[in-house]
């Protein structure tokens, strides 16, 4: 891409994020939720999508680092009396470190064995917030104290939005981004063409693990109480795979389309049909499955509206 | 290499292999079919390390090194089967060889340098899974080449190519040797290795029977033997 067409972009962002961030007065309470729902998955299908999409390890237990930030927030404001925003930090850094030490074995997995064993580390990360109640209050959970904070999460969860998507775009447009893509396509090829596949593995899945875990915080402080099966919820994990493989694995835009069509589509059915959004989950895996393996933006850069490939 | 020794369970694929190759010359690497080539060229590059051996870069023992150390120390492969990426660009492909310390205008003007270089610029938009076999092989050749290295270690170039294709990638081979590159190539078709290698080495059973240049070799009774079987006497 040029520089006229990155700039473009970054335009076509700020607009959006001007008007998203002028939408709240004009909402009620539920219209909003709609949009900081909608949002949150915005970030967790774009950051899901750079360990499974730009580097093909695809996780299947990336809810984990969902849960962690949640529990950092919840911990440090309700036992410790923290205020909310700086234990954002608090779970992107803690999330990072669990990236990188879990990441160091796990990543030497291929294909099904890492996603399984991502999903094995997910239920384990439940089971040890269950048991630790000394930390985590265990089956019980933890209860934030209340306070009207629908206004300050909407712009927290936009903030963070806006910022993923940068961060996406920064990492998918660049030669970092190629170079992860190259150890998708073939790791062995790609060590030999001077790539330290492992490095740049870590790398990729501790900055996945960052933007889920704030997302997690905010949520958290948001619904002021969570508990093990509500933050290590592994359908979250299945909606922002799912998300990111519709709009289009390994591409910017695909799991941002996909976030929003396919949470628009689940609250549209839950409204009127409250667990037909699980059947709905399984339609879409299988037409994603057969018809459009790449997902919309795959479907439409075979038809030739979009460009081939992330550098030009 | 110095007595390199590699073994797959039982099979003694590479057993005690040494040789030379000489700097800034085109030399060529034959034998068999499962005489240890392929096998010398992965511990060469890192994608196998030896059991025992060494291997001597410029004085330094590179044996079981990783294969993106030995890449960045200057010596590249290609692959039997091209193993370019084929949800990539040509581009791209191109691209993500370099470096992340190397500019980005810099890393641009040298691809774009080797893709005209391999008459590959009309394609450098299209996916690597689209190109035709020889636009693969070609593609996988410039590619080794985008860090200037100073080692080109070529398995079997002339597999699968039509004749036309092969003489531009002989071109391009002495082009690169003129310019003070060492290249070493894995090769069964006998006409490239004579007519272009300056020296010869030849393994049989992972050992090195005979090693010389093509007129030598050409007619030295091991090399037959190893290739035809024993003469019945």
């Amino acid at each position: 891409m040029t520089r006229s067409e990155h700039l473009r972009n970054l335009l076509a962002l700020g607009a959006l994020g001007l008007v998203l961030a002028l939408l709240p007065p004009a909402l009620n309470v539920y219209l909003r939720s709609f949009a900081l729902f909608t949002m949150m998955y915005v970030v967790l299908a774009l950051s899901w999508n750079i360990i499974s999409g730009f580097t093909g390890y695809t996780s299947f237990g990336h809810v984990i680092f969902y849960g962690i930030g949640a529990y950092a927030c919840a911990i440090l404001v309700a036992d410790h009396g923290w205020h909310w925003l700086p234990t954002l930090l608090v779970a992107a850094g803690v999330a990072a470190a669990v990236g990188v030490a879990l990441g160091y074995p796990v990543l030497r997995l291929k294909g099904p064995y890492f996603a399984i064993a991502m999903l094995g580390a997910a239920e384990g990360m439940r089971v040890v917030a269950t048991v630790w109640d000394g930390l985590t209050h265990g089956g019980l959970g933890i209860s934030l104290p209340s306070v009207e904070n629908s206004i300050p999460t909407y712009y927290a969860m936009l903030g963070l939005m806006l910022i993923t998507v940068l961060v996406a775009y920064a990492v998918g447009h660049s030669r970092f981004g190629i170079r992860l893509n190259a150890i998708r396509e073939d790791e062995v090829a790609a060590e030999a063409l001077g790539i330290n596949a492992t490095a740049y593995k870590l790398a990729a899945f501790a900055l996945s693990a960052v933007f889920p875990a704030v997302a997690g915080g905010i949520q958290a402080y948001k619904v002021l109480y969570i508990d093990p099966p509500s933050v290590f919820f592994v359908q979250i994990t299945i909606a922002m795979a799912l998300m990111s493989m519709l709009g289009g694995k390994g591409t910017v835009i695909g799991p941002i389309v996909g976030a929003v069509l396919l949470y628009t589509a689940q609250e549209l059915t839950w409204v009127n049909f409250p667990t037909a959004h699980l059947i709905a989950y399984g339609l879409f895996i299988v037409i994603v499955a057969r018809f459009m393996p790449r997902g919309l933006v795959g479907f439409a850069i075979d038809r030739g509206w979009v460009r081939k490939g992330m550098v030009h | 290499m110095r007595d390199l020794r590699k073994a797959f369970g039982g099979v003694r694929a590479v057993d005690g292999c040494s040789f030379a190759v000489p700097c800034g010359k085109i030399s060529g690497l034959i034998g068999p079919n499962g005489s240890g080539k392929t096998t010398t060229f992965d511990l060469l590059t890192g994608l196998t390390a030896p059991d025992a051996g060494q291997v001597l870069h410029r004085g330094e023992n590179i044996a079981g090194r990783k294969p993106y150390e030995i890449f960045r120390r200057g010596i590249t492969r290609t692959f039997q089967v091209t193993r370019i990426f084929r949800e990539m660009t040509v581009l791209e492909n191109m691209l993500c060889a370099t470096g992340l310390r190397v500019p980005d205008r810099v890393a641009r003007e040298r691809a774009e340098a080797l893709i005209a270089f391999v008459k590959l610029g009309s394609l450098r938009g299209e996916y690597g899974g689209r190109l035709s076999y020889g636009q693969q092989k070609l593609l996988e050749f410039a590619r080794a080449l985008m860090t200037d290295p100073d080692l080109i270690l070529l398995d079997e170039p002339a597999a699968g190519v039509n004749r036309t294709l092969l003489q531009q990638l002989l071109e391009h081979i002495h082009h690169l040797q003129e310019r003070g590159k060492t290249i070493l190539i894995v090769e069964h078709d006998m006409n490239v290795i004579m007519n272009h290698c300056e020296r010869i080495f030849v393994l049989d059973h992972g050992v090195k029977i005979a090693e010389g240049p093509p007129r030598d070799i050409r007619g030295d009774e091991r090399v037959i033997d190893a290739y035809f079987g024993r003469r019945r006497r």
